[in-house]
């Protein structure tokens, strides 16, 4: 049924929450891309066809529902329950009747399913209590693992298009630029430009026609926020475009979607066409004579179409490569007409920020970065996944509140944000308080959001030349400094990681750094030496090991470093012998295991293994003065 | 008609003019390698950078810009030699010599430059192509679009679709010709003009035999113009003696 | 280039049928010609150059340009092993070289019998995952190289227990 009216909206809403109001126990099972990979789509059909079975959703309107990502990837399978509020983890199909029994209808907790608190052993139930969701702010996520992503009625009883029925009903275009510049909203991509700064320009631009562009990209490694905003809740970007675009005056709109997310082509399909039929999208949306309809444009698989002028390159057909700054894509962007380009998490925050006002948006965050910011915190952490905090959080609480801490309890070292763009930030800056500024003058940079936590046993060295190596073969290759600079780069680094560092490396390092800073075309080029400098800025020791020592402090250059056993820690279990790829260990259950260095690929894999920690690492220099 | 300054010479230049026409009209010489006037500007060599200074901004802050496609704008400082451009357009040329060792114009910029030799590792396989882009854009220019670039960053190269004999090219030897450093090779003999590994007949001056054009790329220009494929298959030298002869028929009047 | 064996176009024309014959629709045709095919054969970027109305040389470009395209056939099951950074640190590198001892291919190649194509991809955004190593359409989350033959051999479908 089309809405013809804002009055009718509101009756939709009203529908659309009896509707959920009569679902009167939830079983909401999270289906995101980590979930899915644990095996929750069988647990889901489980339950579904268990509450079927019985009779329960006609008998006590008991209601499954498979949600997008819950952000707490490493205990999936999740099952969320309402209005219970307890959250179970690691879920198994053969749960599926238990919980349906005890907790569903007997109202009490299964223990082995909950949360079990690694910092005190502690089991906690509650959904609101578990650290890593207590901690959380959630605007741009503020559906996600609570409405099934491809029921647009569940979306709307949750708030969905409320932001967009008070733009249309009762805000000018200008009045909702100026709301949106009120909430001080920056770009959540990694640029961190003024949202309405943007759309302003836009609108003043001369001409007709003009787009509104959501990128997609999601690049970063590391970094899966806007995946999950795209599978978990596609109308909050699909609400936020259509607001942007009646701001700007576009009509014609494009989700930008990366070849590697083929659920949020579904999703964001699937939405489309409901919002479409609800007259929400499309001509004439909610009867208030704007026209504006969104195409689906899937990437090639290229990470430097994130660059805006590259991804309008990309939507004309053309290769990815970027374009000279000096044009604005608010005057000249997709096929040369003004055009503003957003991402996935900007556009998501704008159906809250229009509803609930600027003023309580600006009340979040820091002086110069307000709101709040998704962040994929992922590595070597405990507690990996999805979050959204109020800028201005510090490290420290994200990576040991609710990260809770380092994986296996080793030493924190640093945590890389920003992506290829960004760098590491050491133990010392821990309690930085995140935000767009103090990030940057920490060598670093806000990026998408990605944060990847390293321990002890990683080798900075190895981190820069693994995002030069992901840059060599991301770079367009049209302008100099980035083509043949991060070529040069990386061979550099690949004689630092295999001992075969010179003196003047470091020095040569920098100078092409800079160069590459100045003289590159695009951000790709001219951040590119970013992780470069900031691990050279903060664990250059470990880069004089390598060239004057010959040798990796962290123990992971395979070249510099060597594996053995020590005799006084080994038990015997075996399982070095058994995940040894090469048969380069030899031992009898029970007896003293031994490495042979000739056969030996110091691939790590039995120091990940080994339960009593008897295995250590060495430098190979070492090996040579051994008799053996 | 904007007025501004090229380290420090004042001069006026046109609405619509870039960096490059003020340092020209200054006389300050700029160095570019992918820059040609008649085609639009493409900014990828990064050798013409320069720093610059606009209006509203802070007194020391610049902004290093390629000079051949950044716009000029009223009060406009701009400063061909600072210390960081130079070193900028030495780490460039540095580049460009690990890639090209062996190519004569890159060693002759560098040795400008004060860099005899490079410091970083040398391709193994030395090419002559700098991927300046001139060849494409040229030939998409004229509207042939017979070649263009293939893969991306370290790997990309020119070339033909397929690396084949491209279906499209005309044989007008465009790209051989405004290449910077020659490496687009071609051939002619016997009638016959020969680049990326494809054939072309030539068509032969009726008056003199002399082979003057391919045919295709006559056929070409025919289509684009309406002018009659013929005139293109004259060799300068007949159509000068058509017009001469022209001239003395003209009787010169009052 | 591979040889490659003349194509039946009718796949082809259909998929260009469904998109406007301009520019714009390039990248869109060649991502279900690639679905179609499982490569972009010679003949069927041919007739997309002739039918959108873009040079063959840009076809070509754009084909070569972007990592989801291949121009020689792949294999039936394309493994693909996430190589984002929580995967590398986790790992991702170990479960390369573990499918080179398995199926004696290295990334971007393809065993004899076209049966498997190995290829590293960016992050595929499961990095609390890591390392993910994705076969045919099914994801494997906490990969281990000792599980590997489970991961080839499950392939499409299989029990999501990992």
């Amino acid at each position: 049924m089309r809405i013809e009216s804002i009055a009718q909206f509101a009756s939709l809403q009203e529908e659309s929450r009896r509707r959920a109001a009569d679902r009167r126990q939830q079983i909401m099972v999270c289906c995101g891309t980590g979930c899915l990979a644990s095996g929750s789509k069988k647990v889901a059909e489980a339950f579904a066809e268990e509450v079927a079975k019985r009779g329960l959703d006609a008998s006590v309107g008991m209601f499954v529902k498979t949600t997008g990502c819950h952000g707490f990837c490493e205990r999936g399978p999740l099952v969320a329950l309402l209005p219970s509020g307890i959250l179970y983890t690691k879920v198994k199909p053969s749960n599926v009747g238990q919980i349906i029994d005890k907790t569903v209808l007997g109202g009490e907790v299964i223990p082995s399913l909950t949360y079990k608190n690694p910092a005190d052993g502690q089991r906690i139930s509650a959904y609101a209590e578990i650290p890593f969701y207590k901690h959380q702010l959630r605007v741009a996520m503020r559906n996600i693992g609570r409405i099934d992503p491809t029921d647009i009625r569940d979306a709307i009883a949750e708030g969905a298009y409320s932001g967009l029925a008070k733009a249309l009903g009762e805000m000018t275009p200008e009045a909702v630029i100026e709301e949106v510049a009120i909430a001080g909203q920056r770009g959540r991509g990694g640029a961190g430009f003024n949202t309405a700064r943007k759309w302003r320009s836009c609108r003043r631009a001369p001409g007709d026609r003009r787009f509104v562009l959501c990128n997609g990209d999601e690049g970063d490694p590391g970094a899966f926020k806007d995946r999950s905003i795209m599978e978990g809740d596609p109308h909050s970007v699909l609400e936020g475009m259509v607001i942007g675009a009646w701001a700007v005056g576009a009509h014609e709109g494009f989700i930008y979607v990366r070849d590697e997310y083929p659920l949020a082509v579904v999703h964001l399909t699937i939405a489309m066409e409901q919002a479409r039929s609800y007259g929400l999208l499309g001509d004439n949306i909610m009867g208030s004579g704007f026209d504006f309809d969104i195409r689906i444009s899937r990437g090639g698989g290229a990470f430097v179409c994130g660059e805006s002028s590259a991804l309008m390159r990309s939507l004309e057909g053309k290769i990815g490569e970027p374009r000279a700054k000096y044009v604005h894509s608010t005057d000249k962007g997709l096929f040369d007409l003004p055009t503003v380009l957003n991402n996935v998490e900007t556009w998501a925050g704008i159906g809250a920020i229009i509803e609930r006002g600027g003023a309580w948006f600006a009340s979040m965050g820091t002086e110069r970065s307000k709101g709040t910011k998704a962040f994929s915190l992922v590595g070597k952490v405990k507690n990996t996944g999805l979050i959204e905090l109020p800028m201005g959080t510090t490290l420290r609480r994200i990576i040991f509140d609710i990260g809770g801490g380092i994986l296996g309890d080793r030493p924190f070292k640093a945590v890389q944000t920003g992506g290829p763009s960004g760098g590491c930030v050491p133990e010392a800056l821990l309690d930085l308080p995140v935000d767009y500024e103090r990030l940057t003058e920490a060598g670093s940079m806000m990026g998408s959001g990605g944060m990847i936590v390293m321990d002890d046993r990683t080798c900075m060295v190895d981190v820069a030349r693994y995002f030069l190596k992901f840059l060599t073969e991301e770079s367009c290759g049209k302008c100099v400094p980035c083509r043949e600079g991060l070529q040069q780069l990386l061979h550099i680094f690949d004689r630092l990681v295999e001992g075969r560092g010179r003196p003047d490396d470091i020095p040569a390092i920098e100078r092409l750094s800079r160069g590459m800073q100045l003289g590159s075309l695009c951000e790709l080029g001219k951040s590119a030496p970013n992780p470069v400098l900031s691990t050279l800025r903060y664990f250059r020791s470990e880069y004089e090991a390598h060239i004057f020592g010959k040798s990796c402090p962290a123990g992971i250059c395979r070249e510099l470093t060597a594996y053995e056993i020590v005799p006084d820690l080994c038990d015997g279990c075996h399982a070095c012998f058994k995940a040894c790829p090469v048969n380069a260990i030899t031992g009898t259950i029970k007896e003293l295991h031994r490495i042979h260095h000739d056969a030996c690929i110091s691939c790590g894999a039995c120091f990940d293994v080994c339960p009593t920690a008897a295995i250590r690492t060495f430098p190979k220099v070492e090996l040579k003065t051994e008799v053996v | 008609m904007p007025t501004l300054t090229v380290n420090g010479k004042k001069v006026t230049v046109g609405e619509d003019a870039v960096i490059l026409d003020a340092a020209r009209c200054a006389g300050v010489h700029v160095p570019t390698l992918c820059q040609f006037d008649g085609l639009e500007p493409w900014g990828g060599c990064r050798l013409c950078v320069v720093d610059m200074w606009q209006q509203g901004w802070d007194e020391n802050w610049f902004k290093m810009v390629t000079a051949c496609n950044h716009p000029v704008a009223e009060g406009m400082r701009v400063f061909t030699s600072s210390e960081r451009v130079l070193e900028t357009r030495r780490v460039v040329l540095d580049l460009l010599l690990a890639r090209c060792p062996e190519t004569p114009l890159i060693q002759r910029i560098a040795a400008e430059h004060g860099i005899s030799e490079t410091s970083y590792e040398v391709n193994p396989t030395p090419t002559d192509c700098i991927l300046c882009g001139l060849c494409t854009r040229v030939c998409d220019h004229i509207g042939v679009s017979a070649i263009a670039s293939v893969n991306r960053g370290w790997g990309r190269e020119i070339a033909p679709p397929f690396h084949q004999a491209p279906p499209d090219c005309i044989g007008c030897l465009a790209c051989a010709e405004i290449c910077p450093t020659r490496c687009i090779p071609y051939s002619e003999a016997a009638g016959s003009r020969r680049i990326w590994d494809k054939d072309f007949e030539m068509l032969r001056d009726p008056v003199t035999g002399e082979t003057v054009i391919t045919k295709a790329q006559a056929e070409h220009f025919a289509r684009r113009s309406g002018v009659p494929q013929g005139y293109f298959a004259t060799s300068d030298g007949s159509k000068r003696r058509v017009m001469a002869t022209t001239f003395t028929k003209l009787k010169v009047v009052g | 280039m591979t040889e490659q064996p003349c194509v039946d176009l009718v796949k082809a024309e259909a998929i260009l049928g469904k998109y406007p014959p301009a520019e714009p629709s390039l990248i869109q045709v060649l991502q279900d010609v690639q679905r179609a095919y499982n490569y972009l054969p010679c003949d069927v970027l041919v007739k997309v150059a002739e039918t959108l109305g873009v040079p063959l040389a840009h076809v070509f470009s754009v084909s070569t340009f972007y990592k989801a395209f291949a121009l020689d056939p792949q294999g039936d099951t394309i493994i693909k092993v996430c190589t984002g950074t929580a995967c590398h640190i986790r790992g991702a590198g170990q479960l390369v070289e573990e499918l080179t001892r398995t199926l004696g291919i290295g990334p971007d190649q393809t065993t004899g019998d076209l049966k498997f194509t190995v290829k590293t991809v960016n992050c595929v955004g499961a990095c609390a995952m890591a390392p993910v190593m994705i076969v045919g359409d099914k994801y494997w989350g906490n990969a281990k190289p000792a599980r590997m033959t489970k991961y080839l051999g499950k392939g499409k479908g299989g029990d999501d227990e990992n």
